[in-house]
């Protein structure tokens, strides 16, 4: 019993310095007296290394600046590094607790957690950004986000396309050994819409395109994903494309003399004589539509569907010129005003097969909880709506010309 | 011929005052706190301040205090799951796979038998299954060390990377929600513990345990068992002990506990599984039982103070911008010296030249490491 009265003694005495220490913390907030600041929080599965979080800081910045121009004072608070799990939950409650208006999740499997703490703050909006529980769910503080980046992938393809047809036409490759090869995360609908987008827009300038996917079986790990990449080069590939976190496969590609499409941010940097251009989902007009929407009292739509190309809510970063085919930005310029116009469908039924068989049938949702879309017919108009009725994507077939060397994620 | 003195011996400490101890202790964390503070001025932020914002977050406000006991409960109940094995010698390393295979149990209710029965029903089942996979977890090695004298160190800790991938191959596997998402969907409401004050029914659960725990070493046949096994197992078996029962039963309790956190982790503060369920926790509740000394109550206080830590930890990330993993450092400045101190009350240094005193016994090497002295 004495020691455990010695361990409070202890304890209290970590109180005293509470004391002394709390007196001088609190002078940083009470700066801003007239302008209103609000506060945002974001929490991230990365940092600044990564380049999918890097992507969301960008958009971050911008949100604030467009804002501050609009006369909405922010200040963002992000943490970082989470694995994602339970952490999760107690930097929602963090930030909430701080008084955050709203609270972004930046990837897919932090929604549970976020959802466990939600209920607690009912006056702040928690945002489960690229998921697809907080919906439906019945709760009004969680929401969704996905824009379309399928239409960036299939424009991101077309660059690729170019590339690999420009080999073929020089004779560096013969036509059937244009092969991508595509380092994916999981065996996910996200990632198959992905990867199938970028295929298909490939196929519509190289004909004779096909591709191998490789999962790693993780959002994002360096060392992973620059094996992966190795490895499908070893296999053939002529291409490299990626699904994943950060920007080895870009390196990869680089040090064997292959080209390579990146994702979330512009790889030319860091791989300039190898990555040709990147898609990316732009943030910025999600996060200002919610913290504007949420400042004048307004409600957040639940899920924030059909945003793509057209409205800027995905993107192509700067075309690598130096090594792209001859004549892609004019391409990619064509085909944005098709996608955009609608005269090109990127799902379009007639461009690929399953099976041998073109797909005439698919449901979107799933709405007994099984995990199996059984709802809501996406094939229809000659194309499979992508992101049509919810945000997150839900293309999950698996199409012809495309080979997955492992299935285990 | 005199032999050299070497620079520093070591002499075993007899009998050295409660409040010289104490004082000790109080010296080690005073030394921490500002080792610790050079670090926080190394990461940019004032050391003060930070240890202000450490505080302020964590015991400021209701939902900062809620946290703590949120994260102290598993480190609390983990502790006291381990508490028996030390006592007895026996090194459970395993925690982190019991607590793994705990959840597991639990999760497999959770999913199937949510709509077959009443929710206190299913929570009950959920928390017996628990403990029935802990134990068995934590049973193999203890067998095996029992039959054929392997060495539990190692075997409690290959455990838990089996456990870790079981749930991480059910996790992509059979029990996967959406596919391709590596995630098992959330548990029905009926699954979930009921909250008392805000925090999950664990708490309670937890300091219950405490009490059981007190008893269970200092007022029971098998508590005197365990602590005779751990002074030396010779003497146990001269004395009629069944040293293989007390080995596998001591063990099978401590996986039990240790299950039972696994529930809930699982089923309180998660509401799903996942292989990173233990989080660590079966690693720093090692550091817990040997601090508070095997003793129950100590070991509330000190998950506390790591809670508090913790739960600063993420506080000082968002109000200062100071990495979490800045605090991690710190929490481990902490825990050295904590442990480390107990060094200087088990031993006396003495200097070359320096007379000893007249009572000093001759220097004896130190091989026991601080942390097996201060299982005394």
């Amino acid at each position: 019993m004495k020691k455990f009265l010695a361990v409070l003694l202890v304890i209290s005495m970590v109180f005293c310095f509470a004391a002394c220490g709390g007196g001088s913390s609190n002078e940083g907030g009470s700066e801003e007296a007239g302008d209103t600041v609000y506060q945002v929080g974001m929490v991230c599965i990365g940092d600044d290394n990564a380049a999918y979080d890097r992507n969301f800081y960008m958009a971050a910045d911008e949100a604030q600046k467009i804002l501050a121009d609009k006369g909405i004072n922010i200040e963002w608070t992000k943490t970082y590094n989470h694995p994602e799990g339970d952490p999760v939950a107690v930097d929602c409650e963090e930030l909430a607790g701080a008084g955050c208006i709203a609270v972004f999740c930046n990837s897919y499997g932090m929604e549970p957690a976020m959802l466990t703490v939600a209920g607690d703050y009912p006056d702040t909006v928690f945002v489960g950004m690229t998921n697809e529980g907080s919906w439906k769910d019945d709760l009004a503080n969680t929401v969704n986000a996905f824009p379309s980046i399928y239409e960036g992938r299939y424009l991101a393809g077309v660059a690729a396309g170019m590339k690999l047809q420009e080999m073929v036409d020089k004779g560096e490759i013969k036509a059937e050994e244009a092969v991508i090869g595509y380092v994916g995360a999981y065996t996910f609908a996200e990632v198959i819409s992905g990867y199938t987008s970028f295929f298909l827009g490939a196929r519509s300038v190289c004909p004779s395109a096909t591709m191998m996917v490789e999962f790693i079986g993780s959002w994002g790990d360096p060392t992973m994903e620059a094996a992966a990449a190795q490895d499908l080069i070893d296999k053939g590939a002529k291409l490299i494309s990626q699904h994943s976190d950060s920007t080895t496969p870009a390196t990869t590609a680089q040090s064997n003399g292959v080209p390579h499409v990146g994702y979330n941010i512009s790889m030319s940097d860091v791989a300039p004589e190898a990555s040709l251009i990147s898609s990316r989902i732009d943030w910025t007009n999600y996060f200002v539509y919610v913290i504007e929407t949420i400042v004048n009292g307004g409600t957040v739509d639940q899920d924030y569907c059909q945003h793509g190309l057209k409205d800027g809510d995905v993107a192509l970063t700067e075309l690598n010129e130096a090594i792209a085919a001859e004549g892609t930005q004019a391409k990619l310029d064509e085909v944005r005003a098709q996608i955009e116009s609608g005269e090109i469908q990127v799902f379009d039924t007639s461009t690929f097969t399953v099976d041998g068989k073109e797909v005439t049938t698919a449901f979107a949702l799933d709405t007994d909880g099984d995990f199996a879309p059984d709802s809501e017919e996406a094939v229809f108009d000659g194309a499979f709506h992508e992101s049509y009725f919810q945000s997150a994507p839900y293309f999950a077939l698996r199409i012809d010309g495309i080979k997955l060397l492992n299935e285990a994620y | 011929m005199k032999e050299k003195e070497p620079l520093i011996r070591l002499t075993k400490r007899q009998n050295m005052a409660k409040s010289k101890i104490w004082l000790i202790r109080l010296g080690a964390l005073v030394f921490a706190i500002i080792l610790g503070g050079l670090v926080f001025l190394i990461a940019g932020a004032n050391p003060l301040t930070a240890y202000g914002t450490i505080l302020s977050g964590s015991l400021g406000k209701v939902t900062g205090i809620r946290q703590v006991v949120k994260t102290a409960v598993p480190l609390l109940g983990t502790a006291l799951a381990l508490a028996p094995c030390f006592a007895m010698r026996y090194w459970n390393i395993g925690a982190e796979g019991q607590i793994t295979m705990g959840a597991m149990a639990a999760t497999f209710f959770a999913l199937n038998m949510a709509h077959s029965m009443p929710s206190p029903v299913l929570l009950i089942v959920m928390g017996i299954a628990s403990i029935i996979f802990g134990a068995i977890w934590a049973g193999i090695p203890a067998l095996f060390k029992a039959r054929w004298g392997t060495n539990e160190t190692l075997f409690t800790l290959m455990m838990n990377y089996i456990a870790i991938g079981i749930v991480g191959w059910l996790q992509g596997g059979p029990w996967e929600g959406k596919p391709g998402s590596q995630i098992i969907p959330m548990f029905d409401n009926a699954a979930v513990l009921p909250k008392v004050l805000g925090v999950h029914i664990g708490w309670i659960i937890v300091l219950v345990l405490t009490a059981f725990m007190y008893v269970y070493m200092s007022k029971t046949k098998h508590g005197y068992e365990i602590k005779v096994l751990g002074e030396s197992e010779n003497t146990a078996r001269y004395a009629g002990m069944n040293v293989t029962k007390v080995t596998i039963r001591t063990a099978c309790l401590s996986g039990g506990i240790a299950g039972l956190v696994g529930f809930m982790v699982a089923s309180g503060a998660n509401q799903t599984l996942y292989s990173d369920v233990a989080g660590g926790v079966g690693f720093t509740a090692i550091t817990v039982t040997w601090l508070a000394q095997l003793n129950p109550f100590a070991m509330v206080a000190i998950s506390l103070m790591l809670a508090v830590l913790s739960k600063g930890a993420s506080s000082i990330q968002t109000s200062l911008g100071v990495p979490a993993s800045i605090s991690d450092i710190i929490t481990g400045i902490i825990l050295l010296c904590m442990l480390g101190c107990e060094f200087f009350i088990n031993y006396k240094m003495i200097f070359r030249g320096k007379e000893e005193h007249k009572h000093a016994e001759p220097a004896t090497p130190a091989v026991k490491t601080a942390g097996e002295e201060a299982a005394k």
